[in-house]
């Protein structure tokens, strides 16, 4: 079964996809919004969601790493990866302390504050052109990269906010 | 030295697991034993403290297996283990302090 969404906040996006493992559909892999799901038994796997620490890395490293405590790494699409664990081995929680805590949401919050700025950069030019033409097709990609950039500035938020929590609990 | 200590809980038992070689798996399983099922490690946490730990030249990669798994063990370095004395010094000094003035 295939699904398209489209989500800027990885922990609603982990919440979704539980809730379809536990509904007996296990994520089978992910690309630009589409995801595969195949049949499983109802809470089979525990998923995680993360982000990688650089771009180009040690993708094999870290996909033996996990395999060793029986984490898979079911689809990686740029620096995202989606992991899973069968619930039969075990509880699975990528991070366990706040500092680790911490730091995903740290790097996260950089990989997207990047791209809102890309999308800011995009918008006013945009905006821009839209101006002078005064055609509604550009008037629209305004609009929606003016949402985009909005959808990005508020996970950047709760990612700040998630860390000051974090950091209040510690 | 560069300013070190304190030591994240996460950080001071992988050092003292890594005493002897071990890798990912055994260094979770070994806290978890050491705490009595406290302390147990996300793959995440460990994933990333290892990493930070081998570029801090804390401790470094043992050995490789090279068939399937290509299991990695880890130990402790000679600058890993002055790390971990001086906060054990540090915590020594607290808990001293506390029960001499703590009551």
């Amino acid at each position: 079964m295939k699904k398209v969404r489209f989500y800027l906040d990885k922990d609603e996006e982990q919440v979704w996809i539980q809730e379809m493992a536990n509904k007996g559909w296990a994520l089978k892999s992910f690309c630009l919004g589409v995801y595969t799901f195949e049949p499983c038994e109802a809470g089979e796997y525990i998923y995680q969601i993360d982000l990688l620490d650089n771009w180009n890395g040690d993708k094999r490293n870290f996909a033996d790493f996990m395999s060793e405590m029986d984490v898979e790494v079911v689809s990686q699409w740029y620096r995202w990866v989606f992991l899973r664990k069968r619930a039969e081995n075990g509880p699975f929680e990528m991070y366990t302390d706040i500092e680790s805590k911490i730091e995903q949401y740290k790097r996260i919050k950089g990989f997207l504050t990047a791209g809102l700025v890309i999308e800011l950069i995009c918008f006013l030019q945009e905006l821009n052109v839209a101006i002078k033409l005064r055609e509604f097709e550009i008037w629209a990609a305004t609009a929606l990269i003016g949402m985009l950039v909005l959808g990005l500035l508020r996970v950047v938020w709760k990612c700040q906010w998630k860390i000051k929590q974090l950091k209040q609990e510690g | 030295m560069e300013n070190s200590t304190p030591l994240t809980e996460a950080i001071f038992y992988i050092l003292l697991a890594l005493r002897n070689p071990n890798h990912g798996y055994g260094i979770i399983q070994e806290i978890s034993e050491m705490t009595d099922g406290r302390v147990v490690l996300g793959p995440g946490t460990l994933y990333g403290a290892i990493n930070s730990m081998v570029s801090k030249g804390w401790i470094h990669l043992y050995s490789e297996e090279k068939e399937s798994r290509k299991k990695k063990e880890y130990l402790i370095t000679e600058r890993g283990i002055e790390v971990f004395n001086q906060e054990v010094k540090r915590l020594s000094e607290l808990l001293e302090n506390s029960k001499r003035m703590g009551r």
